[in-house]
């Protein structure tokens, strides 16, 4: 089938549009560490980047730190490494298989979605979890937005 | 790879209907193909021309010729963690390699007790910490390369049974863990260095390679932007090779001392790997193996184009011998992450012997090699 130059021309301009809509919105996109609200411990980038290293194992208020993470095909996922992190996710995955298969520590656990991670997290005292900033609820208390 | 499947199967419903032990199930593998690009001649049949070996595997002879194969470094891995109480756990880790036709073996086995928050105790079988590598030295996935430079990683025993204790600190803010070990490995059967004895022309019917009193300690300190380890160990070494008629070659044991300093440096888009290692024996003729490797990665989103350099050495200081085992690796290669868990990677490796042909010693032979697969973890 032939397309008219016209047909062809809207279907350019859609895809270019929505292309760039999309690495507007991968640009903008924030992402929010979230604790228990009973959390009262303090953060920072750095604690919260060694925290998420498994490098500091413990909150400030001296409980071991829970982590929760997005799934490794979650925008989130991308945002919080590269922003938080330093890393890719694909380094960050490294890193941590190496640690898991030497016995050394655990990463994070996976949640399939920003709500799952809000469950996971509203549900225990000690777990710290990142999702998407527009995903916040009232259950969890967010530390941070970056 | 069916015998794999059969005792995966059956580990899971072993898991699945134990409902009190928590279990996290994890696994990594590679599946690689490769081939050494021409022929060279035979280092130890002066006249006669063969094909360029390229060892990629030395522990367990998984090596690459002019025929493609994916048998040399392929691998699968499954790991077991369960937990039997808040701070006690077992981690077995079943790895099926293509140099054994995918049959698994329990490379890993071993009981985790925190003890405190910051003091970990291990127990059972575990990798020796040797290089900065050897640990997760068949863990694709975790390292840019095809795989940490056979040249160095060439030892005929790489695991152990034994203990380890792991403390953490922080120090200046960086983290520290400081590990100590203990233990012993007699490796019976071993399959390079029957390998050796048949490359010599011998015919033994096995070797058993013992390395007994293990002791030594790793020092790990990581920051912002890199990772250091120390590591200092010794141990007794004694050989059996067991000839058809079952006698044994005489053989005399000797003490041997292990010192490395390995690590990363991430400077903006570049990581610097590197690894010096030195052995040394307490043998008549002072034997010793100074090592070392050098890489650079480029991190170019999900592509990493690398280089790497490895050198290898075995010298002599007790008698007037210069000229032994000597060779490096020149390798090349890109990591494409196309996958959150998988990466497509594809290395040239020029490997050079520079031994000393005449006495036996530049036994490898000259290689180049190409290979390529995907590491994965999951």
């Amino acid at each position: 089938m032939l397309l008219s130059t016209k047909n062809m021309t809207w279907k350019v301009v859609l895809a270019v549009s929505t292309l760039s809509f999309f690495y507007l919105s991968k640009a903008t996109a924030e992402v929010s560490i979230i604790v228990h609200p009973s959390n009262a411990s303090t953060f920072d980038q750095e604690t919260i980047k060694k925290i998420f290293l498994g490098k500091t194992k413990s909150f400030s208020n001296g409980r071991s730190a829970i982590l929760i993470s997005a799934s490794s095909s979650d925008p989130a996922s991308d945002e919080f490494n590269t922003k938080v992190i330093g890393k890719s996710s694909s380094q960050v995955k490294a890193y941590w298989s190496k640690i898991l298969f030497t016995g050394k520590g655990t990463p994070p656990q996976e949640m399939d979605s920003n709500n799952d991670v809000i469950a996971a997290v509203s549900s225990n005292p000690d777990a710290i979890g990142y999702i998407d900033a527009s995903a916040a609820t009232d259950a969890v208390k967010v530390v941070a937005t970056f | 790879m069916k015998t794999l499947l059969a005792v995966t199967s059956g580990m899971t419903m072993l898991i699945s209907s134990s409902v009190l032990a928590d279990m996290r199930i994890s696994g990594y593998g590679s599946i690689i193909a490769g081939k050494t690009l021409g022929t060279v001649n035979d280092p130890l049949n002066p006249g006669q021309t063969r094909d360029e070996i390229l060892t990629a595997d030395f522990y367990d002879v998984g090596q690459y010729d002019n025929d493609i194969t994916i048998k040399a470094e392929s691998i699968f891995a499954v790991q077991a963690v369960m937990d039997l109480a808040e701070n006690f756990s077992v981690t077995a880790q079943l790895v099926a390699k293509g140099v054994d036709d995918f049959e698994p073996e329990f490379d890993w086995y071993y009981l985790t007790y925190k003890a405190t928050e910051n003091l970990t105790l291990m127990a059972g079988r575990r990798n020796i910490p040797m290089y900065y590598f050897s640990e997760f030295s068949e863990v694709g996935y975790a390292y840019p390369w095809m795989r940490p430079p056979s040249n160095l990683y060439w030892w005929q025993v790489t695991q152990f049974n034994g203990v380890h204790a792991m403390y953490d600190f922080e120090m200046g803010g960086y983290s520290n863990t400081l590990t100590f070990f203990y233990g012993n490995e007699y490796s019976d059967d071993n399959v390079e260095m029957l390998y050796y004895d048949k490359l010599y022309g011998g015919s033994a019917r096995t070797v058993n390679e013992y390395w007994t009193d293990i002791a030594g300690m790793n020092w790990n300190i990581s920051g912002d932007n890199f990772d250091l380890r120390f590591v200092y160990f010794q141990n007794d070494r004694d050989r059996e090779t067991i000839q058809q008629d079952g006698s044994i070659d005489p053989y005399t044991p000797f003490s041997q001392t292990f010192v490395g300093l390995g690590g990363n440096v991430s400077l903006d888009k570049f990581t610097l790997l590197f690894d010096w290692n030195f052995v040394e024996y307490d043998d008549a003729l002072g034997t010793e193996f100074p090592t070392y490797l050098v890489s650079l990665v480029y991190n170019w989103d999900d592509y990493q184009p690398y280089i790497s350099y490895s050198k290898a050495d075995h010298e002599r200081t007790k008698v007037p011998t210069e000229d032994l085992e000597e060779h490096y690796v020149l390798s090349y290669g890109l990591r494409y992450n196309f996958l959150p868990t998988a990466a497509f990677k594809i290395q040239y490796d020029k490997f050079v012997d520079q031994g000393h042909a005449p006495s036996g010693w530049a036994y490898h032979g000259d290689a180049r090699a190409i290979s390529m697969g995907v590491d994965f973890v999951f």
